[in-house]
């Protein structure tokens, strides 16, 4: 062979590289096929590999969905207004005036607002005392923030007058923490005694008349909460001129920083009107990323999770496929070394080798992803049902879950999956390929 | 020299007490301890007995002072050796007829204006009694200080112009006390304490108590206000004010039971 021939030869080479390429993957395609079980059984790994990796996505994005509507809509809502020495230390006497929640609610129509208040006491039934913490909201407008009043394990809510008692004090209805409950034995109808010591320093004391035990809003209300109307808690407390907490609701999710922005900055106006007292400390807008940094942290991970597991899961899978090309590549040997022999350039049969796993990848994607969406399905519908074992469902650093865990499949955590699938099987693939690059067409054909 | 002049300053007060006494104190000055046990559980004891006697029948009055308000609240008090005791609130309106029974270790509130005994649970030993400093636990732990403590006399001598003692109370180890070290000052002429002082297990002082208006009552000098002060906060603090008090008065061991409790409105 001469070198203009040679050359030649080359120039064709090149010129045929855009028409060769379809038949290579042709052959690829066929390739695969010869040995259908072997090339069946990579596929199905592959793809149960990835049908897990979708279901703990789906079921991680599930869980976080979950948090996020524990953490605002059953008793935080979306951002909450304290002073600082009751975020400190509960501080009794640290309270907003009215005057500033009807000025934000007039500044701010789209959101919604509804103020609470807190103090401790001790609770008394016939039988038991025990202490307790005393969370007072405005029936009417909380529904609008939050789900808490609709979130009733048995009686009927209402916080309202139930009675008048012989000497003459209103009996107001109140509604306690399951656990809580439990513990002092009561049930709906049952009388409780709250003790307490009021704003003024006299001994705060009434009488109440149990109207329903709530489902676990978070783990200190179920353990110890009381929860009675603003107007009960007014008159036990004889705290008149403010309020403690303001839960606000925002309308779109997207605009929550922005209407926190404001939020702080229309209460530094307020305060110029009508200024706070010194000991009570600054008033603090938070949104439900700060008042629940478990829940913020649990996001920011869950992502990662899902990468570093799905990770692990595809390796193993892939190794599957590790195995089948190199079994496929150590068969055709001899293939190798003739079409070697007779002029194949080596790159194009490392592209061939890493085509037919791409092929074998891909079909295992689609495989998966289908099977996957639709097990996906089933899963969202249905859910994983614990109620039987765990009827309140479980709480875990701090946050109440539902028994029923529903996944929640995001089209970007499913792209992701089949795409990291495809990466981690083609970078596997690399070692068979290589072996063939390094073939000895001489040796092989012995 | 110094410390010699005080012991024998000491045996000359003693002189006027038993010779038990002296004896026993005799033999610890000889082995050259520094105080006798006897003298100090006699103290304690002193201490302990000084507004309550076998029984005894009070009117006070508590001023709280907070940084949010001051209220004074005037009460009626009856007590039986160092486990009965019955306060009931007689003014401001708004409280009158509140009342605490306390029987061993347990305290009961009885509410007028609901009609209702209700018992302090051990987890609210530790919070407020009646909104003053003082605490449900400091109720009941008062009455088993002798036995929650071992004390011994950790200075005696003269400071600021007058002879006292320094009783220094130290819990014993299964003691269930919040306290992690109480100092009381007593002067010696008299045994009327000055001030007792609260520290907390790290030795911080966590709180003082100051004993003034001493009046003589039954041949005892009996400190008529008692001021507790809580170290931080410096702008608060609870004072007693005793009116009168008399000693042995006839009180049976059912005066102090819930039916009383709920009976005397």
């Amino acid at each position: 062979m001469t070198t203009a021939q040679a050359s030649s030869l080359q120039h064709s080479t090149q010129a045929l590289a855009v028409t060769r390429f379809p038949i290579l993957l042709f052959v690829a395609w066929r390739n695969i096929w010869r040995n259908p079980i072997r090339s069946s059984l990579t596929i199905s790994a592959l793809a149960s590999g990835l049908i897990m990796v979708i279901l703990y996505a789906s079921m991680l994005e599930g869980m976080t969905r979950q948090l996020v509507h524990f953490a605002t809509d059953i008793s935080t809502s979306h951002m909450q207004v304290h002073r600082q020495a009751f975020i400190d230390d509960q501080d009794l006497y640290a309270t907003l005036p009215w005057s500033y929640m009807q000025q934000l609610k007039q500044d701010f129509p789209a959101v919604k607002v509804s103020p609470r208040l807190y103090a401790a006491g001790l609770a008394s039934s016939t039988t038991t005392s025990t202490g307790v913490l005393i969370k007072a909201v405005a029936p009417k407008t909380e529904p609008d923030v939050t789900q808490m009043l609709q979130h009733v394990r048995h009686g009927e809510l209402n916080l309202g007058i139930a009675d008048i008692t012989e000497n003459g004090f209103q009996r107001y209805n109140l509604v306690i923490g399951a656990q809580l409950a439990k513990n002092m034995k009561v049930n709906p109808g049952d009388e409780l005694v709250l003790v307490t010591q009021a704003a003024d320093g006299s001994i705060g004391n009434a009488l109440y008349r149990i109207a329903a035990v709530l489902k676990p809003l978070e783990p200190n209300f179920d353990r110890m909460g009381v929860l009675m109307s603003i107007e009960a808690y007014q008159q036990l407390m004889y705290l008149q001129d403010g309020f403690h907490e303001l839960a606000i609701k925002v309308d779109e999710m997207k605009e929550l920083n922005a209407i926190q922005q404001s939020v702080t900055n229309r209460l530094d106006q307020l305060k110029k009107i009508k200024p706070l007292d010194e000991l009570g400390g600054e008033a603090v807008v938070r949104n439900w990323r700060q008042l629940s940094p478990a829940v913020a942290d649990m996001l920011e991970m869950s992502k990662a999770f899902v990468f570093i597991i799905g990770f692990i899961i595809i390796s193993l899978a892939s190794l599957g496929m590790l195995n089948t090309m190199l079994m496929a590549v150590h068969e055709r040997t001899h293939e190798f070394g003739i079409l070697l022999a007779i002029g194949m350039k080596r790159r194009w049969l490392l592209v061939m080798v890493l085509v037919e796993s791409f092929f074998l990848a891909l079909v295992s994607a689609v495989v998966g992803s289908l099977i996957g969406l639709v097990i996906n399905d089933y899963f969202e519908k249905y859910g994983i049902d614990f109620s039987r074992s765990m009827p309140d469902g479980y709480d875990w650093a701090g946050l109440v879950f539902e028994p029923v865990m529903k996944g929640y499949l995001l089209p970007g955590d499913l792209l992701m999956a089949c795409l990291m699938m495809i990466i981690v099987t083609m970078l596997a693939s690399l070692i068979p390929s290589w072996r063939t690059v390094r073939l000895k067409p001489a040796e092989v054909m012995r | 020299m110094l410390i010699k002049y005080n012991k024998i300053n000491q045996l000359q007060q003693a002189s006027s007490r038993n010779t038990v006494y002296i004896f026993s104190f005799l033999f610890f000055y000889i082995i050259s301890l520094p105080a006798s046990a006897i003298e100090v559980d006699a103290l304690i004891q002193h201490i302990d007995e000084l507004w309550r006697g076998n029984t005894s029948r009070a009117n006070m009055t508590m001023t709280v002072k907070t940084r949010r308000y001051q209220r004074t609240m005037t009460m009626e008090a009856w007590s039986r050796g160092s486990e009965y005791s019955l306060v009931v609130i007689r003014q401001p309106i708004k409280d009158k007829g509140i009342a605490t029974l306390k029987v061993k270790e347990n305290i009961w509130n009885y509410l007028p204006k609901i009609n209702r005994v209700t018992k302090v649970p051990s987890s609210m030993m530790s919070g407020s009694w009646m909104g003053s400093h003082f605490t449900n636990d400091d109720l009941v732990k008062e009455s088993t200080f002798k036995d929650d403590y071992t004390s011994n006399i950790s200075f005696e001598g003269t400071r600021e112009g007058k002879k006292i003692y320094e009783i220094t109370s130290i819990p014993k180890a299964d003691a269930a006390v919040v306290w992690g070290k109480v100092v009381t000052i007593m002067e010696q002429k008299n045994l009327s304490p000055l001030y007792a002082l609260y520290y907390d297990e790290e030795g911080v002082l966590i709180r003082t108590m100051t004993f003034d208006q001493p009046r003589k009552i039954d041949k005892r000098i009996v400190p008529m206000r008692l001021t507790l002060q809580p170290e931080d906060k410096p702008e608060e603090s609870t004072i007693f004010i005793y009116k009168d008090i008399e000693f042995e008065v006839p009180l049976k061991e059912g005066f102090f039971s819930l039916q009383n409790l709920q009976r005397r409105k």
